[in-house]
This record gives structure tokens, C-alpha cells and sequence, in this order.
């Protein structure tokens, strides 16, 4: 089937009310084919689309962008302005900046995603036990999720990574970037807990729930078969939303010298480096931070225009 | 509504007392040494950081410690950094100046937030509403120290407008710039917020009645759909206010204010925790009473919500 357009369904639908599992798939215009059929009339969300991909490549093969080494220092050239030769000039060490703009996609857009693959793992667990549970799961859950939240972002990482990770200290490139997830994924959960907890109970008392419960199914099956694919779309739009501001957040962090740090290649770092030599080299911080806001643009517009589309109000 | 301000008050005390823990464990004990890097190049010896742990505490159990820790917060008693200076001095030196700062913040975000709010909900999908629209979709993607930077590049360093940092005295007109870089992001949500509840507002059954009894379009709009609208942006920046202490981090650092965030940017610097701990401490409850005073004056705002 093409394209089937509402009316045919309907009529199909009511012709043969028996048909198989996968034709009724077929023929239901369910939520997700609503959405796409929005989304792909929206200016915003290609734009946003295109920019991801270019993204996404970057972070994946960089070589594609760039044939310099981002590793590659020539001290006499340090701090050189923009030229022919190296298009964003050199920074403090004399190293291409536009080579290591380049690099450091791959490191911030990793710790974005993760990060938030975490806080939706970690937050959305929570909020779908606390809600469907109940009773003194969901008052401790919530309890705790209120403790963190009464912890502003900034403050709770400083405090955290502070003390894990003080700024002279220097760990392993991998365990840096874990702990900046996890503490990023720790102060974030308890708002994602509170959207799929919120979706859950709405959810909970449909009819197709009951109907569930009613017919045995245990609720392992409730949750996963039922409850979760129907909250999904509040907590895939925070999810968009918050790889950006993950990625913003990475590098707030690693400008106060208690995120990432060198070796790895980060727009933060970038930014951190040179924050000391704003009269002398603005370009070899400017360029990475307007990399960092162009990828926090496409996720913000990303997450957008996904929320325009699965928002009824809006129809 | 007065049962409804006393549980309330009481459901804060756990999680003041949650939050004041988790700030404490981590602080103190998890791995790190916290008297690490107070001795110049080389390690500290055993003597000092023993007679250290004593003087801080840190020998007793950690629930004993908490205890001391309250104790000293309720009478007052923040006791001294590292250096014996007393942080009680330095925080009443450097909270006019952040108060200074954020009021001025809330003052940027509530004027120009609702403003252009308004402004593009009156005329939505109009020039204005496209224009609103993106520079709110700009401002929400740019880090709050990006807008710092560029703001004191530009202005300060390439146009001399302004003093790229901020002289001790940390005045109103020098405090303008670092305000609005702290208001930016509010000031976004703050015009969306609005615009928002406008447009759903404008759809309303009392707005059509008041439009159609004949009233000024002045008088639609600034009583009675005003009102109405301001309500959930008010909660808003009330709620914003303690995140923006902690944004104050970030903006008094690139700027050199000597406020509250300031002291915890050079604290943090300078690894010394015995400022850190009141410091975030007091940051968390000007957040969590914020947030009650905005749930219990929702009530007074709106009548239609009942706490019972």
C-alpha cells in the first residue's frame, strides 16, 4: 500500500474488521504517520535535518572535512589570525583550529547523546515504576527526584565533579568523559521522570489498559507492550531538546576546568583554552563556540519541530 | 490556603535536609582528597592533613558530621576557609552585589520577556511574531557564556562601550551587560512563555465577551487578557530565580563580579570546600523557598485554583 488516504482506511477498516496484524498496521494512520506527515511539510525540521546530518558526519569521519592533524602543533604559528592557508587560523599551541573544530564535533555530540541516553534509561525507569507502582515507590521516587531537582545544574555538577575530578587533576581521556555523562545524566533524570510519570498515570487509567489487566497480562507486559510506547512522544521531545542543552552544559563545565580536558578534543576545551585571549585571538574561541551553538540550534529546532508536530493544540 | 502554606513548609523540610546531605556527601567524601593541592607542588604530609581532618571533622562518623553541620547553619555559624577567614564576612560582602545582579536579571526577562510576548502573540504568524520567534530560537541555542564572551568582545573590546570587567563597587550601570547575558536565556523562555498563553487566551470565552460588550481594544487586552496571561510566566520566573543564582556562576566569573558566584567560581578554583558547602547550601534554599512562595502566591493570582 502507497499511500492510502484517511477515507480508504476508514472504508477498509470497516469492510474487514478480522484483517491480519500487519495489514491493520498498514491501514491505521496511527501517531508516528500523523506526525511524519506534518514534520515533512515543515521548513524547520529539513533544515535542522540537513544540519544534523552534516553534523552527525563530521563527528563520525572528520578526515572527510579536514586533512590536518588536530594534534599537530607548530608553535611558531600560534595565535595566527585566519588566512588562505588555515581558515580559521591557529590556536595558543599553533594547532589548526579549524581542524580541531572539526575533531571536537565527535566528542561533544558524544557526550550529548549519551548523556541523554541516560537520563531517558534513568528518568524514564523511575517515572514508569513510580507511576505505575504507586503508593510509597512513587512518594520516594519523587521524593529523591526533588532533592536533585532542588539542586541547580550548574551547582550540582561543580559540586560533583568538583570533588571527583578537581580542576588540577588530570584522568584518563575516557573516564573523564564517563563521569562528565553520568553526573550530566544524574542531575538530569528527575525532569524526565516527572514527564514519563506524568505520561504514565495519564495512560494508566485508558480503557485499553483495564482491558489489558483484565485479559492477565502481568505488568512487565503492561509497561512495555502498553504503557511506554504510548508516553513515548512527550519524552522523545525532551530527549531532542536535551542533547542540545547536554551539549551546552558539557562545555560550560569544561570552561570551568571541571568537565573534559586535554587531551580530548572538545569544543569546551577550545573555548577554555583561550577564554584568557579574547584581545589577542578571539578567532581561535569564537569558532569552536559558534560550532558548539550551531549543534545546540539543531537540536533545539530538531526537537521543535518534532513537538510541533505531535502537539494537538497546534493542529 | 493557611493548612495548605504549612504542609507545604513541611514537605520542604526532607528535602532540605536531602539536598543539604547530598551537597555534604559529596563534597566531603567522596574519592579526592580534599586537602589535596594545598601544599604547592608537593604532597601534603601526614601531620597536616591529620590536624586538618580533626579541625574540619572529617575523623567523626559521617552522620555526626552532618549533625554538626546543621547545627552550625541554624546558629548561624559558617566558620572559616582554609585561609581562617571567616565565610560569614564574605558572604555579607558578596550578597548585595549578586542581589543586585539577578534583580536587575528579573527585571531584563519580566520587561523584554513579556514584552515581546505580547507583541508576537497579539499578531501571531505577523512580522513581529517571525521575528520573536527566532531570536528567542538564537538566544535558546546559545550557552550562557558564549553570549557573555561575544557581548564583552564586541562591546567591551572592540567598541569600548563598556568596561569589558566589572569594578568592585560592581554599580548598576556596569552591572546592565552582565545582567542581560544572565537574563538571556529566561528572557526566551519568558517571551514564549507569554506568547503562549496569549494565544490561548485570545480564544477564549471572556475575551470574545468583553470584545463583544463594546470594550477598548486597550482595555481587552490590558485587563482582562493581560491578567489572565501573565499568571503561569509569573510562576515562571519565580521558580527561575534560584537557577539563576547558579547561571550567576558562569556570568560573574567572565565579568569579575565579586557576588555569591563569583566566590564559588574562585572557591571551586581554589579547591576550598569550607566555602563551597555554605555557599551552595544557601544557593539551594534561596531556590527551594523561591519555589514555594511562587506555589503558595499561584493561589492569591488565580482564584480558580483551590489547594483543599
Amino acid at each position: 500500500m502507497s499511500d492510502p488516504t484517511a477515507t480508504q482506511d476508514l472504508i477498509k477498516g470497516a469492510d474487514d474488521p478480522a484483517a491480519s496484524p500487519v495489514t491493520v498496521r498498514d491501514s491505521q494512520r496511527s501517531l508516528w504517520r500523523d506526525t511524519w506527515d506534518i514534520l515533512k511539510r515543515r521548513k524547520i525540521f529539513w533544515v535542522s535535518l540537513v544540519m544534523l546530518i552534516v553534523f552527525l558526519v563530521m563527528a563520525a569521519f572528520p578526515s572527510l572535512f579536514t586533512h590536518k592533524d588536530p594534534e599537530y602543533a607548530t608553535l611558531a604559528k600560534s595565535m595566527e589570525l585566519p588566512s588562505s592557508e588555515a581558515w580559521f587560523g591557529y590556536d595558543l599551541q599553533g594547532r589548526d583550529v579549524w581542524a580541531r573544530t572539526i575533531y571536537g564535533a565527535r566528542t561533544s555530540i558524544i557526550v550529548g547523546v549519551l548523556a541523554t541516553l541516560a537520563t531517558v534509561l534513568l528518568g524514564g525507569l523511575t517515572g514508569v515504576l513510580a507511576a505505575y507502582f504507586g503508593r510509597w515507590l512513587d512518594a520516594i521516587i519523587s521524593r529523591i527526584g526533588e532533592m536533585f531537582l532542588g539542586l541547580p545544574y550548574v551547582l550540582g555538577a561543580i559540586i560533583i565533579l568538583g570533588t571527583v575530578a578537581p580542576a588540577q587533576s588530570n584522568p584518563g581521556k575516557a573516564m573523564i568523559m564517563a563521569v562528565v555523562i553520568i553526573v550530566l545524566a544524574l542531575l538530569g533524570w528527575p525532569i524526565l521522570m516527572r514527564i514519563a510519570r506524568s505520561a504514565v498515570i495519564q495512560a494508566k487509567h485508558q480503557d485499553y489498559v483495564q482491558a489489558a489487566r483484565a485479559l492477565g497480562a502481568g505488568p512487565m507486559r503492561i509497561i512495555f507492550r502498553h504503557l511506554l510506547p504510548n508516553s513515548l512522544a512527550p519524552i522523545l521531545v525532551y530527549a531532542t531538546i536535551t542533547i542540545g542543552s547536554f551539549i551546552g552544559a558539557e562545555a560550560t563545565l569544561s570552561l570551568l576546568g571541571i568537565g573534559l580536558r586535554s587531551p580530548v578534543i572538545s569544543w569546551g576545551i577550545a573555548i577554555a583554552d583561550h577564554k584568557d585571549y579574547l584581545r589577542t585571538g578571539p578567532h581561535a574561541m569564537f569558532f569552536p563556540a559558534g560550532f558548539l551553538s550551531l549543534c545546540v540550534l539543531t537540536f533545539v529546532m530538531l526537537g521543535e519541530a518534532v513537538r510541533d508536530a505531535l502537539d494537538p493544540k497546534l493542529r | 490556603m493557611g493548612r495548605y502554606a504549612i504542609r507545604r513548609l513541611l514537605q520542604l523540610v526532607p528535602v532540605v535536609l536531602g539536598t543539604t546531605f547530598i551537597i555534604n556527601y559529596m563534597v566531603w567524601q567522596l574519592p579526592g582528597d580534599p586537602f589535596a593541592g594545598r601544599c604547592g607542588q608537593r604532597p601534603c604530609p601526614d601531620s597536616y592533613v591529620t590536624a586538618m581532618r580533626e579541625q574540619f571533622g572529617l575523623d567523626q562518623p559521617l552522620l555526626v558530621q552532618y549533625w554538626n553541620f546543621l547545627k552550625n547553619l541554624l546558629t548561624g555559624n559558617l566558620g572559616t576557609d582554609f585561609n581562617g577567614v571567616s565565610v560569614a564576612s564574605q558572604l555579607g560582602d558578596a550578597w548585595p552585589i549578586t542581589i543586585r545582579l539577578a534583580l536587575m536579571a528579573v527585571a531584563f526577562e519580566a520587561i523584554i520577556g513579556i514584552g515581546a510576548g505580547v507583541l508576537s502573540g497579539l499578531k501571531r504568524g505577523g512580522f513581529i511574531d517571525n521575528v520573536v520567534t527566532l531570536s528567542t530560537l538564537f538566544l535558546l541555542s546559545l550557552p550562557i557564556f558564549v553570549t557573555a564572551y561575544l557581548l564583552q568582545w564586541v562591546l567591551g573590546v572592540q567598541l569600548h562601550v563598556i568596561e569589558p570587567t566589572v569594578t568592585d563597587a560592581a554599580t548598576v550601570p556596569e552591572l546592565i551587560v552582565p545582567a542581560l547575558v544572565l537574563a538571556s536565556l529566561n528572557m526566551a523562555f519568558t517571551a514564549r512563555l507569554t506568547r503562549t498563553s496569549i494565544v490561548e487566551n485570545l480564544r477564549s470565552d471572556y475575551v470574545r465577551t468583553a470584545v463583544a460588550k463594546g470594550l477598548s481594544n486597550r482595555r481587552v487586552v490590558g485587563i482582562h487578557l493581560l491578567r489572565n496571561s501573565l499568571i503561569p510566566v509569573l510562576t515562571f520566573l519565580g521558580t527561575e530565580v534560584g537557577s539563576l543564582m547558579s547561571g550567576a556562576i558562569i556570568t560573574e566569573g567572565i565579568f569579575n563580579i565579586h557576588g555569591i558566584g563569583g566566590l564559588l567560581w574562585r572557591a571551586i578554583n581554589g579547591q576550598d570546600y569550607t566555602i563551597v558547602v555554605p555557599v551552595a547550601t544557601l544557593l539551594v534554599l534561596v531556590y527551594l523557598i523561591s519555589n514555594l512562595l511562587v506555589d503558595l502566591l499561584y493561589g492569591v493570582l488565580d482564584p480558580r485554583i483551590r489547594y483543599e
